[in-house]
């Protein structure tokens, strides 16, 4: 670990403004992504702003009927939540099939949104990685590719976004919002967030320095009750999606009239798939739709040398949540 | 916080309420609590790394990222200019130690042949090739990034595959033959008629994870060492930094009162431990080396993989005519480590003639390999009870029947009798306890729900090791009785099961004993492994109780009208506090009278126990056992579950049957483990691993391990030792993973012969 310096933050002018004028700097929430990578020498902040005092702990009633979750709200007081239970319950089931209890006690949700990816070359110093060390290479591509995307991948990156919460919160159509040093705040769609890779991996979302975020706002639809999060790993618990999928369904009399779908695990950002929800607008529910969604979100996918397997797990695991999501009940 | 932080209420243990505590002389066989229990949970059970002696400092080590080659250059200026450095060690700097080739695991092995630093050429990836050394620790970890290393490197040999050309058939491993043959088994599966089975089963590479990292620290007072070190063998230690450094043994010190878990990877002496003491002396300060959790994955051992062809032939009664287990394993190029697969399974497991168990051997350019709870014996029997299970199908036969068919009576591989058996035992209550009359042979017949229920079964075994040992006995006026022996304890139970075998052997009340391990200057006793301790250290307990008994009756025999005047040693016993007449326990005399009239403070004997082989050498002493799995399968999302287990285990003896059941726990879980997740893997390009953290490396979670039922059967071992007790450390994981592997194929109808069994290989 580098040496750094250490301040606390009260309010977000302070805050914004301490990160925006030093390059080197960052904001300090839970941690639990941050300390590991500093340990590991990956991440090398020379000044950590610890925002954790801001007010920005709590679950509030949004504009427009919906729910403004506060970015300091950790991950086990959100899963827990009863009005996200009821309202949202992909996004319940997808922060409590990540990580440890000890974890989601300290996870912020902004701070989940920017998880970073746990590719092995991007956490080995000694490997080139063009997210890590833009224009090193990326020494994933021939190297040990079980765990990493199938979708959204370039020639220069193939690492897997692996958080569970940004899949959810993309099938939910989700606002980030954000605050600058200027004063100026913003409320940037889910869809609009993260960053393809395309030129430079190392870029992952549309924040800019010092960019602080506050908040993210749930839309008010009601029917976002009838969703689901289902996840595939190598063990029980307290593991990394091998395939995950988050849905929400809109059905009425038997019929999809909209849907909501993004898959985690497989592609280098929470990826919502249009594909999906297109197959899936105006179709019979039931079993034939959900194959043919789970095969229009698929059918760009492109394999890496040891994880073809994904791409079938996916499907499988689409299946599963729209089939779970459409067998409940909205009040 | 909020409620989800507590996801479970506290249970009750499993064993119910405290019971009360056992009678003087009666504490064997009991479940008693840990001693070192309070110690450990409330945070007072000192470690190795945790010691703090005055002015101490640290190491981190700097590890080749390069597989093969030559160190061409190190530039460290930047490190040893960074803040709080006090030296920085080279090959180049640095005087060589000697080298470390040879040795046994009791009086001190080397995991790798050439110490740190030995010179610039590099054979495996993670290779020590610097130290450096500070103030404090996070001071050493940032310079250590700093050493900039250049190589000239050269094309490495990382694959089985490339190595075969080197391939060998050593002749032994570790003093014992490790090839096997008896018959012609190549002319039995040849034979007309017979039923055949086929195939090869290959195990990935494992590593250790224990919860203690290893670590020493080492600190020189003039020419006398004393190190702090995470081992299974203080003895062992003593004499590894004895031989490296050209010192006398007497000048070694080492110390190491609980270990947090060994599974074989603390049973060598691996660089760190002799870094420490390089560095101690350079900065003429002691010296702490933690290994990294990272450096876990290449610098204290793994086991190796392994490719396992095999070939059974029996007749259409199930009578097995043919057993041929060929296994291949990769070694280093700084060890001659081998996995043994075959020698202490197929070879000896079943009934049969016609035999052919041979063990080939390759070189690459990895770190070394090393011992892992139960070596050879868990891929071996993963390989040989997956292949029994495929006979079984082949000849339409339950899979216990098919054993029961096979049964061996005496050992086949060199037909001795077996000290104690009772695997049929085994077998039958674990097919009652399980339920298994209710299984539909028929693979994917059984459902819960929506989910493919699978049960599987294998036979467990361990060879019974008892090595020499001794102990010390110091009985004080005060009525309580010191005992010392330079054993360890890894979390096992050891103190608390010669706790009770010193109380027993004494007459005393177990809160009557003190039972102390983990220092070298005790009496010497073997290192943790081989699931040797109970067996051999609870034996010189038992001796040095013999020896006491001498004394105090010639102290007794030395009294004015001694109520037992008259009777020899071998005609008394301790009852209680009290030297009594084996005859007639009311005439006696209290110890503490006798200790007193000796005038001496306190009354010691030591008593050092050889093997036995007149007596031993005539049988064949193992451990044996029954897993009986139950999988469910999901069969869209085909991630394994094990949901139910019963094991029924023969380990002679029980010493106490809570520590032991737990032992068996813990080797199921790692079975499970094994047979679900577990796999290390290396880049194909650099040697290096990828998967070298907790979060990357798998180990089964809580929510992986159903219920485990343990039972154990059979009555103490007549050979072994006085109390007739097998180790059982390492029998829990034999057989675990391909019980798990044939109620997979009885679940789906699909062999995963190839493991971990992952879910992308059963889509």
């Amino acid at each position: 670990m580098n040496l750094f310096t250490y301040s606390h933050a009260k309010d977000a002018a302070t805050a914004t403004a301490a990160v925006t004028r030093d390059a080197h700097a960052a904001f300090f929430g839970g941690g639990t992504t941050l300390v590991d990578l500093m340990q590991l020498e990956v991440m090398n902040p020379k000044s950590l702003v610890d925002v954790t005092s801001l007010p920005l702990s709590r679950i509030e009633n949004g504009p427009h009927g919906g729910l403004r979750v506060g970015a300091l709200v950790r991950n086990s007081e959100l899963a827990s939540d009863e009005r996200i239970r009821r309202r949202y319950p992909v996004l319940s089931e997808a922060i409590l099939s990540g990580a440890s209890p000890q974890i989601r006690n300290m996870a912020t949700t902004a701070g989940n949104l920017l998880q970073r990816t746990r590719c092995p070359y991007f956490r080995d110093l000694f490997s080139a990685c063009n997210k890590r060390e833009p224009g090193s290479g990326c020494a994933a591509q021939a190297g040990f590719t079980r765990v990493h995307a199938v979708l959204g991948t370039s020639e220069k990156c193939i690492a897997t976004f692996p958080g569970d919460m940004p899949v959810a919160l993309m099938a939910l159509d989700a606002a980030v919002r954000t605050q600058k040093s200027t004063g100026n705040v913003r409320s940037i769609p889910l869809a609009d967030f993260y960053v393809g890779y395309g030129e430079d991996p190392a870029r992952e979302t549309v924040l800019e320095h010092g960019e602080l975020i506050t908040a993210v706002d749930l839309p008010p639809t009601g029917w976002m009750a009838r969703s689901s999060y289902v996840k595939v790993r190598d063990r029980a618990s307290y593991e990394f999606a091998l395939a995950s999928a988050a849905v929400a369904l809109d059905i009425s009399g038997g019929t999809v009239r909209e849907a909501r779908v993004a898959l985690g695990g497989i592609a280098t950002k929470p990826w919502r798939s249009l594909e999906a929800e297109k197959a899936l607008a105006g179709a019979r529910a039931g079993e034939p739709a959900w194959r043919a969604a789970a095969d229009a979100a698929l059918a760009d996918a492109k394999p890496q040398k040891d994880n073809a397997f994904k791409i079938e797990l996916a499907r499988r695991v689409l299946v599963r949540a729209l089939t779970t999501a459409a067998s409940r009940e909205i009040a | 916080m909020n409620a989800l932080i507590q996801e479970k209420a506290p249970s009750e243990s499993s064993e119910g309420p405290a019971k009360a505590a056992p009678a003087p002389g009666k504490s064997v066989g009991t479940p008693i609590d840990r001693v070192d229990g309070r110690l450990k949970i409330t945070g007072k059970a000192r470690y190795a790394a945790e010691f703090r002696p005055k002015g101490l400092v640290h190491c981190v080590a700097v590890q080749s990222t390069i597989a093969k080659g030559t160190i061409t250059s190190i530039d460290w200026a930047a490190a040893r200019s960074a803040p709080g450095v006090l030296a920085i060690l080279t090959h180049e700097n640095t005087p060589k130690l000697k080298t470390l080739k040879g040795g046994d695991p009791s009086s001190g092995h080397a995991g790798e042949d050439l110490p740190a630093l030995s010179g610039a050429e590099i054979h495996f990836a993670g290779q020590y090739v610097a130290l450096v050394v500070a103030e404090k620790l996070e001071q050493a970890r940032r310079a250590a990034a700093l050493v900039r290393v250049s190589y000239r490197e050269e094309k490495p040999v990382l694959q089985i595959a490339e190595a075969e050309p080197s391939a060998t058939y050593p002749k032994q491993n570790l003093g014992r033959e490790l090839q096997h043959k008896r018959g012609d088994a190549a002319a039995a599966l040849q034979a007309p008629g017979a039923v055949v089975h086929q195939a090869t089963y290959t195990t990935p590479v494992e590593t250790h994870n224990p919860m203690e990292l290893s670590a020493t620290i080492a600190e020189w007072q003039g020419k006398k060492l004393t190190v702090w070190d995470a081992t299974q063998a203080v003895i062992g230690s003593k004499g590894s930094l004895a031989k490296a450094f050209g010192i006398s043994k007497e000048d070694v010190h080492v110390i190491c009162p609980y270990v947090g878990g060994g599974f074989g990877c603390k049973g060598s002496q691996w660089p760190h431990t002799f870094a420490a003491a390089m560095a101690a002396s350079a900065v003429k300060r002691p010296v702490s080396l933690v290994v990294s959790r990272s450096q876990m994955f290449t610098s204290v051992g793994h086991r190796p993989p392994t490719i396992q062809k095999i070939a059974l032939a029996a007749d259409r009664s199930g009578k097995l005519t043919a057993i041929r287990h060929e296994s291949t394993s990769p070694t280093s190029p700084v060890t001659d480590y081998i996995e043994p697969c075959g020698k202490n399974s197929s070879a000896m497991l079943y009934a049969c003639e016609n035999a052919d168990i041979p063990q080939r051997l390759v070189r690459v350019n990895v770190a070394a390999p090393t011992f892992m709870r139960a070596p050879g014996e868990t891929p071996g029997c993963y390989a040989i009870e997956s292949a029994m299970d495929e006979l079984a199908v082949a000849l339409e036969m339950d899979p216990i029947e098919l054993r029961l068919q096979n049964y061996a009576d005496v050992n086949p591989s060199d037909g001795k009798p077996w000290s104690s058996k009772r695997l049929m035992e085994c077998y039958t209550m674990g097919t009652e306890r399980f339920g298994w009359k209710d299984r539909n042979p028929k693979p994917g017949s059984m459902r819960e729900g929506d989910l493919l229920v699978g049960w599987g079964m294998a036979t467990a075994v361990y060879p019974g090791y008892r090595w020499p040992a001794s102990a010390v006995i110091r009985w004080t006026p005060d009525g309580r009785a010191r005992v010392r022996a330079a054993t360890q304890d890894l979390g096992t139970g050891a103190y608390t099961v010669f706790t009770q075998v010193s109380a027993d052997a004494l007459g005393l009340p177990a809160d009557r004993i003190l039972f102390e391990l983990g220092d070298s200057e005790f009496p010497e006793a073997p290192v943790s492994g081989g699931s040797n301790s109970s067996a051999s250290v609870s034996e010189a307990i038992i001796q040095a109780a013999v020896e006491i008994k001498k004394k105090l009756a010639e102290i007794a025999a030395k009294g004015p009208g001694s109520a037992l005047s008259g009777l020899a040693p071998e005609q008394l016993v301790f009852s209680d506090g009290r030297l009594v007449a084996a005859s007639d326990p009311s005439r006696g005399v209290a110890v503490t009278d006798l200790i007193r009239q000796s005038g001496e403070e306190a009354v010691e004997a030591t008593a050092s126990v050889k093997l036995e082989d007149e007596k031993t050498r005539k049988f064949s002493i193992h451990s044996f056992g029954a897993h009986f799995c139950e999988v469910k399968i999901d069969p869209l999302l085909p991630r394994v579950q094990a949901t139910r287990w019963v094991s029924v285990m023969n380990i002679g003896r029980v010493l106490n049957p809570k520590t032991s059941r737990s032992q068996v726990l813990g080797g199921v879980t790692m079975g499970i483990g094994m047979a679900l997740m577990e796999h290390t893997v290396y880049d194909e390009r650099t040697g290096r691993p990828v998967t070298e953290n907790l979060a990357d490396y798998l180990v089964p979670v809580n929510a992986d391990i159903g219920s485990i039922e343990v039972h154990f059967v059979g009555e103490p071992d007549p050979v072994i030792n006085t109390l007739g007790c097998r180790g059982v450390g390492e029998i829990g994981i034999t057989g675990a993973a391909a019980a798990v592997a044939n109620a997979v194929y009885h679940a789906t109808g699909k062999r995963i012969r190839d493991l971990p069994i992952t879910p992308d290989k059963l889509l």
